[in-house]
This record gives structure tokens, C-alpha cells and sequence, in this order.
């Protein structure tokens, strides 16, 4: 699809609306994914889909509904739908309106070089990274993905934009018979990431692995590496950050607002704009994304709204809508950040009398109390002890259960250098941590 | 009816010589609508159609999927899928060679009463407000009631002959309250799904369970929290469905043990030397995957490459003696598919996917297994579950507790949390309650692969026992 087409379904859906308000979003998405694992390629995908979802609102009531067919008629049903939806739902206090139009930044994200990618030159590439790891007799699994995105947002009073980006991420699991090694990458532009270099960081990490030992499951001294604390971000922002949360006090956040809850060392922001990300210049009812800051230097300030939940809370719109689809979750910071330190690697493992070196979190939970944001998850990719400021030896993996408010105050030390973290719903840019303390609470024989 | 504008993708992959190729064609409809604190909050209703072809050739595997359906670009999609299967070549060892099967011409459907998509808004609204209104109560800060309607229309046809076609349909409900106090939350739930239309959801009762719920939050947020020890423990069904799903379920799935999700998700402690020899459980153990059961989430007529749905044993009396299999797979270890390929849309391939993993029921009475615990603890209904990418190690945290002794459940108690090491766990099982508590539960959010799999599987379970759990405290 291009720019122009896109419009014209927009257009259309907007005149064919008999709604006070009407809004569409039009995604359009075609991606190819190669996923690789024994050190072969067992599945090999392409998938293309567009999504229309139209809001329709009769005074202050509300209807919802999507389709994934632009001709004539499925335009006119999926309209009607959305309209009939409304005029049979129940007015909602904290809708005025949908937002009328506010210039929005554009950043250009959209690469040739990744949306031209073919399934061959991914192969060649994960073919080279299997070359590699069997030189070690090491077996190699992962996936490497190309995507290239149209999102396009439009509304009666004026809103209309359009933001083409494209996306490509490897991750790479290497594994021996007793130890494994976990890398990953993703940018906009393929060619900013070094998948050998990639595959290279997961291979020296499941060579350092081998005959890991057992240790028991107590607090220990922890380095994360940014694999593990994106997992823990990516649930704190669903769990915590976002403004629904905050009004149902679910969230972390509740009561906690102006106070320092972490080390001032700890600075987390959400920026749709900063391109060491992967940018989102608007969200999904075409607002601005605003940066907001989360936490800055410690101390909690705020979460980020839509207009709904700006309306409730009295407040203004930050720009973090997610699809309406979502409502049950509210507006989300998908463009998270944590601001680097001063420490070196060698600075931290310095600083780590007796502890625990962790590549990355397996499977965490955040549901156990939201309150207190208490997580559990698992250690994988390659988890060593270390002592004296020294990595000794691999360790088995381990449980941890832990509140991330405790852990995030007891940080001593930031790294200096980020890396851009693919998560479940985003990509998180952000650098190490040394956290004293951190509760592991189970262990495994492997 | 099979769409016989498909066969001309058919046709031209057997002109092309494939090993083997198939298309899907999926049409889905999905209709939500929610109610929080007395008001609408979503009413939404999305409809999505599609095709994915998949080929092998020369051994290689590759899909291509797109919603635009005519027949230049049936073949433009299965050129790609032909492309990117050569692109595989590049980076494999041995030939993919799948398990015989009988192509089937067939059909199967979804036995529904009332067509809840038929069914008026108006209707669904006052039911819900029904609900909410039970939910209310002094104290209660937020009330939660949703209703979910799926209907999945496939088509699938095969190289081989096969021409299937399946019209699925679930529905669901969903309910909570929550409470706050002070710097502390919480909340009680229920929600249920199951292969039918909307009589499931007038069958559920669900203004009376509302009820239930909200009191239920209303004293557990006074109540003490769960002590830690090891316990003898009794899991609710729900909350039992969820175990066996994670420390049963996944670990079962022959691509998994195989190390196809290795990248991902993880692999699987179930290996093939453990097939008929390994004892996962104690005797009292007996789980059975059953595709066969028409009302359950995971029941079906086929499977996504044709398989017909199959009823076969797991574990029998704590024995580990069966995988979920596909095609590819089967032949490892020298059988034939049991027919658990499942996408989750016309956009993904298919993959081992749950079907009911179901504990078979024993012999108890629910109140003489709690008579027969002496110093005990009653979990129900999930609320926070992680497990390692083995599916050793695992915890989960439910919603509400009862503490039990000398027999009798006496006092609730808050953020409860067990621990464990699967095959440990299920050898400590010494009692499963019997079938007038056995009831099969649906889980719709079953994730898996990449891209992400969302889909459909259900658990049949009743309460049992395990002894000498760990039990973390609520501050763990």
C-alpha cells in the first residue's frame, strides 16, 4: 500500500461515517521472519495484513470495530458497525472529544535496507552465525525478522497522519550441552546492527557457561546486563506506568508520586521522538507523543495518559493512546529509556565483592503484587558468579523473586553504555545495573 | 464449503513439484464487550480473513500469507512461499519428511444453541449490568464483567488430496472486583470458556458468581497473610488447570522437545529417552490429550495439516508415555501424527499447540480429602504463574487461600504462593477428587512461537492434593 492509497480509505471511512466523530487507524504491516533452531532453518515466514479500526462516537458514546478488507462494502459494514456499536453503548463521562490536530514531529525511520531484506540474505547471515558456533560444537537458535510498517492515523476534526517505519531484530541462543549464551539487537536500519557480532557475544557466553555450578538461591549482589532489565521494564510498564493504572491504584506508583523510590542514580523516561529507539512520533489517536519522565533521579513523576484517562486524572493527553483494542490495559509508554551512568563493565564487576552476573530474565511475572511491583522470573542466557571483582564460574540457573522498588533503590551503579533491547510490546534503550541485595528464591540443575 | 478458488494454489504447486504444500483460508470474528464500575468500556467487533500457503520443497519449508484474496495473487503468495522455501535450503541438514496421513474430505462444526453473534447487544449490556450491579458492593473499586464471542471459519487443502473445512466457535465471560486499602490490592475472579454459543454464558450463572466474588475480596483484603512452610496443599481446578498447562502441557509438545522453540520459549526437561520409562507423576496421576471433546477449547474436528483430532494418554498412573505431534515430528519417534498442529490465524504456520491436556479424575470427595489433611493449604484461582524454559522449575501465585486443619478449611488467606520442580510436584500428588468436580477449563491466551501465537487450548482437571509443597509467605 502506499501513502496516498491509505488516505483514500481513510477519507472514504470518514465521509461514510453518520457519527458526531469518527476516527480510523490504519496499520499496514509485511513482514518476513526466519526462525532458526539445531542450527537449521525450521521456519521460514512472510505474513502481510492491514488492519482498519474505526471509532465512532454519537455524543459521548462509543463504538468500536475492525476489518482487514478495504473493499466497498466491508468500508461501508465495518462504519455501520462501529455506529450501531455507539448508539447501543452508554455515554462515557471522561470522553469530550476525539483530540483535534497538533503539529507532530516526524522522524524518518523508514530504511530501504531493511524493508528490501530477502529471506535469502537472512539466511546467509544466520548460515555464517551457525559456521561460527560450530566451530565449538555449539548449536544455534533464534530469529531474524525484517518488517516494514504504515500507520496512519485520521479523524473528522482535522487529524490526519501518516508514519512509514521499518524494523529488524536478531536474537541468537547458543547452547552446548550444559550452558547457554543469549544476544539480541534491533534497529530501524538493518544495517546498524552487526548480527555477527551479535552471534558473537552469545557464542563467548556459552563457551564461559560450560560446566556451570550449583549455588544456593539466597540475596546476592547482582550486575543485570539490559537483556534482564528490559524484561523487568517492559513489565513495569504495563503493570505501572501507564495512567489507568495509576487512577485504579493498581499501579506502583499510586501514593508515590514526588517521592524517591529509587536510587538517584535511576532515570527513566518514555520518548516517541529519540531515534536510539524505535520511534513512534504520534500514538494511536494521532497525538504527539510527548517525552515523559517516569522516574527522574529517584524520585517518581509521572505516567503517561491518553486523552480519556488525562480527562479523569485532570490532566493533559502525553500521547501514549495504545489501539483501542487495549482498552483494558489504558495508554502505555512503548518508547522507554534509562539513562546511562559512569560505570564501565570493569567498574561494576570492580565494585562486586560477592555476587551474581546476570545476561537475562526468562519468563518474569509482575502480577504476584502490583503494589509493590514484586516479580518473579528465571536466569538464562548465561548467569556466573562472581568475586573479588572477578567472573569465577558459570552458575546454574535461578529463581528470583523480588519487588523491583526495593531493587531499583538499592542501585549503586549505572553503566555508561546502552544497548536498544527488543521487548514484547517495544524496544527499551538502556545500560547495566548493579543492584546490592536482589533475592533469589529457587535454583536448577542446569 | 471448501473455496475452490484455492485449488488454483493447489494446482500450481503440484506443477511446481513440490514435496508437499498446503492453504489455508481463515475467517475470523471476534466480538468483545466489557462493563467497568457501571458503564460501558468497550464494545468492539473485528473481522479478519486471510490465507497462508506453506510448501516444502526439496526438504525445505516455506509460508507466505496475505488477506488479499484472487488468483494472481494466490500465485504471487505462493511464488513467495517457494522462494523463501529455497531460502530454507540454504541452511539445512536433513530433508523434512512427513508422517502419512489419509487426506480427508470432510467437514466439522461447532455444536451451538444460540448464535451469539445473533444474539442483541441490548441483551449482552443487560446481563452484564446484572452482573455489575451484583459486583457492587461498599468497598469495591473496580467491577469487571466482559462476554467474548469467537468464530473461526477454515478452509484446508492439501497437495495430498485433503479438503476440510471447520466452522469453530467459543464463548466467554469474565468478572472481578477489586479492593484497595491503604497501600494494598486486591482481587477475586472468575471467567470461563468453552466450544459453544451464547448458552454457554446463560449457563454460567454468572449474576450469582458476581456476587461470590466481590464478597470473597471484601474479606480477603482483611484477611492474614498465607504462611510459609512446607505444606500439604489442595489446588482448585482452575488453578490446577493452569499447572498442568504449564508442567504438563508444554513440555509434552514434541517440536518443543525437539528444540524448534529453543530461541524462545525455551525447551522441554520431557526428552526422548524419558518416553515410556519416565515416571512424571505418582499413580494417581492420569492425563489424557483429548481433541475429541467438542465443547472444550481444545476440541476440533482437524488439525492444520488435516489431522482428525485425536484422544490419547499422557501419562498413565504416573508413567510418561505420549508427546503432542505433528507430521514433521511423528516420525522421530516412529509414529504418526496425533493431530496437534494448530495457527492461530490465516497469517501464521501451524505449531504444536495444546489440545485438553485433562487430569483424569480419581476417587474424592472434595470435603473428605480436606477432612483428611491435617495441617493443609487450599489454593484457588491463578493470579501470578513463571516457570523455567525447561518447565522444571515453577511458581505460581493464586488469588485467595484457605488455611487448612485438622480436617477442616477454617481461615482465608492473602497472597498465597507455591513452589516447585515439575516432575517433584506431580510424584506428591496422593489424591485427585472425582468426577462430579471434574470440569474442563478454557484458556484463551495460550502463547507460543515466533511471531507470536495466541490460541486457544483448554484443561480439564478436578481438586487434588499434593504433599509437602514449598509455600512462599505473600512478602515472599
Amino acid at each position: 500500500m502506499i501513502k496516498d492509497k491509505i488516505f483514500e480509505i481513510g477519507k472514504k471511512i470518514l465521509n461514510l461515517s453518520r457519527g458526531d466523530q469518527t476516527e480510523v487507524i490504519i496499520l499496514r504491516k509485511g513482514e518476513g521472519l526466519t526462525r532458526f533452531a539445531n542450527s537449521i532453518i525450521h521456519q521460514n515466514v512472510y505474513q502481510e495484513d492491514f488492519r482498519i479500526t474505526v471509532r465512532v462516537a454519537v455524543g459521548k458514546k462509543l463504538g468500536v470495530s475492525s476489518i482487514n478488507s478495504t473493499g466497498e462494502d466491508a468500508l461501508k459494514s465495518v462504519v455501520q458497525r462501529a455506529h450501531e456499536i455507539a448508539m447501543h453503548s452508554q455515554e462515557l463521562p471522561e470522553f469530550e472529544s476525539f483530540p483535534s490536530p497538533t503539529p507532530a514531529k516526524m522522524i524518518d525511520s523508514f530504511f530501504e535496507s531493511t524493508a528490501k531484506t530477502t529471506p535469502k540474505e537472512r539466511a546467509l547471515i544466520i548460515k555464517e552465525a551457525v559456521r561460527r558456533a560450530t566451530k565449538h560444537n555449539f548449536s544455534v537458535s533464534g530469529a531474524f525478522s525484517t518488517a516494514e510498517t504504515e500507520f496512519c492515523v485520521m479523524n473528522s476534526l482535522g487529524i490526519s497522519l501518516y508514519y512509514p517505519f521499518t524494523r529488524a531484530k536478531f536474537s541468537i541462543v547458543v547452547m552446548s550441552d550444559d550452558s547457554q549464551g543469549y544476544a539480541c539487537a534491533t534497529a530501524c536500519d538493518i544495517t546498524k546492527i552487526d548480527c555477527i557480532k551479535v552471534a558473537e557475544e552469545s557464542i563467548d557466553k556459552c563457551a564461559r557457561g560450560r560446566k556451570p555450578r550449583e549455588i544456593k538461591p539466597k540475596a546476592y549482589d547482582v550486575i543485570l546486563e539490559p537483556y534482564a532489565i528490559a524484561e523487568i521494564l517492559d513489565w513495569m510498564a504495563y503493570i505501572g506506568m501507564g495512567g489507568l493504572s495509576l487512577l485504579e491504584e493498581k499501579s506502583f506508583l499510586t501514593g508515590r508520586l514526588g517521592k524517591k523510590i529509587a536510587s538517584e542514580k535511576i532515570t527513566i523516561y518514555d520518548d516517541g521522538l529519540d531515534p536510539r529507539g524505535i520511534p513512534m512520533p504520534f500514538d494511536f489517536e494521532g497525538v504527539p507523543k510527548s517525552k515523559v519522565m517516569i522516574i527522574e533521579k529517584g524520585v517518581a513523576k509521572g505516567v503517561v495518559y491518553d486523552t480519556m484517562t488525562a480527562k479523569k486524572a485532570g490532566t493533559k493527553t502525553t500521547g501514549h493512546a495504545v489501539p483501542p483494542e487495549w482498552a483494558e490495559v489504558g495508554p502505555m509508554p512503548l518508547n522507554l529509556f534509562m539513562e546511562t551512568g559512569n560505570s564501565s563493565t570493569e567498574d561494576m564487576l570492580s565494585s562486586l565483592d560477592r555476587g551474581i552476573w546476570v545476561t537475562k530474565f526468562h519468563y518474569v511475572n509482575g502480577l504476584l503484587n502490583t503494589r509493590e511491583a514484586l516479580f518473579t522470573g528465571m536466569t538464562r542466557g548465561g548467569t556466573f558468579f562472581v568475586e573479588g571483582g572477578k567472573v569465577k564460574f558459570p552458575i546454574k540457573n535461578l529463581r528470583f523473586t523480588e519487588s523491583m522498588i526495593k531493587a531499583f533503590a538499592n542501585v549503586t551503579e549505572v553503566g555508561k553504555e546502552a544497548k536498544l533491547v527488543p521487548s514484547d510490546e517495544q524496544a527499551i534503550y538502556l545500560p547495566s545495573l548493579l543492584i546490592r541485595n536482589f533475592n533469589f528464591t529457587g535454583t536448577t540443575k542446569y | 464449503m471448501v473455496k475452490e478458488i484455492f485449488l488454483v494454489a493447489i494446482d500450481w504447486l503440484k506443477k511446481k513439484d513440490v514435496d508437499y504444500g498446503d492453504i489455508r483460508w481463515v475467517k475470523k470474528t471476534l466480538e468483545y464487550v466489557r462493563v467497568k464500575n457501571g458503564k460501558v468500556e468497550v464494545v468492539t467487533k473485528d473481522e479478519n480473513e486471510g490465507f497462508g500457503i506453506r510448501v516444502l520443497i526439496d526438504g525445505a519449508w516455506g509460508f507466505a500469507a496475505s488477506p488479499i484474496i484472487n488468483e494472481a495473487n494466490l500465485i504471487k503468495i505462493a511464488e513467495r512461499a517457494l522462494e523463501i522455501a529455497k531460502a530454507s535450503r540454504l541452511v539445512i541438514k536433513e530433508k523434512v519428511k512427513l508422517s502419512d496421513e489419509e487426506p480427508y474430505v470432510d467437514s466439522y462444526k461447532t455444536q451451538v444453541l444460540k448464535d451469539a453473534f445473533q444474539i442483541p447487544l441490548d441483551t449482552k449490556l443487560d446481563l452484564l449490568f446484572r452482573v455489575d450491579k451484583s459486583l457492587k458492593k461498599e468497598g469495591i473499586k473496580i467491577r469487571n464483567s466482559a462476554l467474548y464471542f469467537w468464530q473461526e471459519e477454515k478452509n484446508f487443502m492439501n497437495t495430498e488430496g485433503a479438503k476440510i473445512d471447520q466452522i469453530i466457535v467459543h464463548t466467554g465471560a469474565a468478572i472481578s472486583a477489586t479492593t484497595v486499602e491503604g497501600n494494598e490490592l486486591q482481587k477475586r475472579s472468575f471467567d470461563d470458556y468453552g466450544a459453544k454459543g451464547y448458552e454457554f454464558v446463560e449457563e454460567l450463572n454468572l449474576t450469582e458468581k458476581a456476587a461470590r466474588v466481590s464478597d470473597e475480596v471484601l474479606q480477603l483484603i482483611k484477611a492474614p497473610g498465607c504462611p510459609s512452610g512446607e505444606k500439604d496443599i489442595i489446588i482448585s481446578g482452575d488453578q490446577l488447570a493452569l499447572q498442568i498447562h504449564e508442567s504438563c502441557g508444554h513440555p509434552i509438545e514434541l517440536d518443543r522437545v525437539l528444540g524448534t522453540e529453543a530461541g524462545f520459549y525455551g525447551t522441554s526437561f520431557l526428552t526422548l529417552d524419558k518416553l515410556g520409562k519416565f515416571y512424571y507423576g505418582s499413580k494417581h496421576v492420569n492425563i489424557t490429550a483429548n481433541a475429541t471433546q467438542g465443547y472444550a477449547l481444545g476440541g476440533f474436528g482437524y488439525d492444520d495439516e488435516g489431522v482428525k483430532a485425536q484422544k490419547f494418554p499422557i501419562v498413565r498412573e504416573g508413567k510418561f508415555v505420549g508427546y503432542l505431534t505433528s507430521r514433521e515430528t511423528a516420525p522421530v519417534i516412529g509414529q504418526r501424527s496425533n493431530g496437534a498442529m494448530r495457527a492461530s490465524n490465516w497469517d501464521r504456520i501451524p505449531l504444536i499447540r495444546m489440545t485438553s491436556i485433562d487430569l483424569e479424575p480419581g476417587e474424592w470427595d472434595l470435603e473428605d480429602l480436606i477432612g483428611d489433611t491435617k495441617d493443609g493449604i487450599l489454593f484457588e484461582t491463578n493470579k501470578s504463574w513463571s516457570i523455567d524454559e525447561k518447565r522444571l522449575n515453577f511458581q505460581f501465585g493464586t488469588e485467595i487461600a484457605w488455611e487448612i486443619k485438622n480436617g477442616k478449611k477454617t481461615r482465608m488467606l492473602k497472597n498465597p504462593v507455591y513452589t516447585g520442580i515439575t516432575p517433584e510436584f506431580w510424584r506428591s500428588c496422593d489424591a485427585v477428587c472425582n468426577k462430579n468436580y471434574w470440569h474442563n477449563y478454557g484458556i484463551p491466551g495460550c502463547g507460543k512461537g515466533e511471531p507470536e501465537q495466541g490460541i486457544h487450548v483448554s484443561h480439564g482437571t478436578a481438586p487434588a492434593r499434593f504433599r509437602k509443597v514449598r509455600v512462599l509467605g505473600g512478602s515472599v
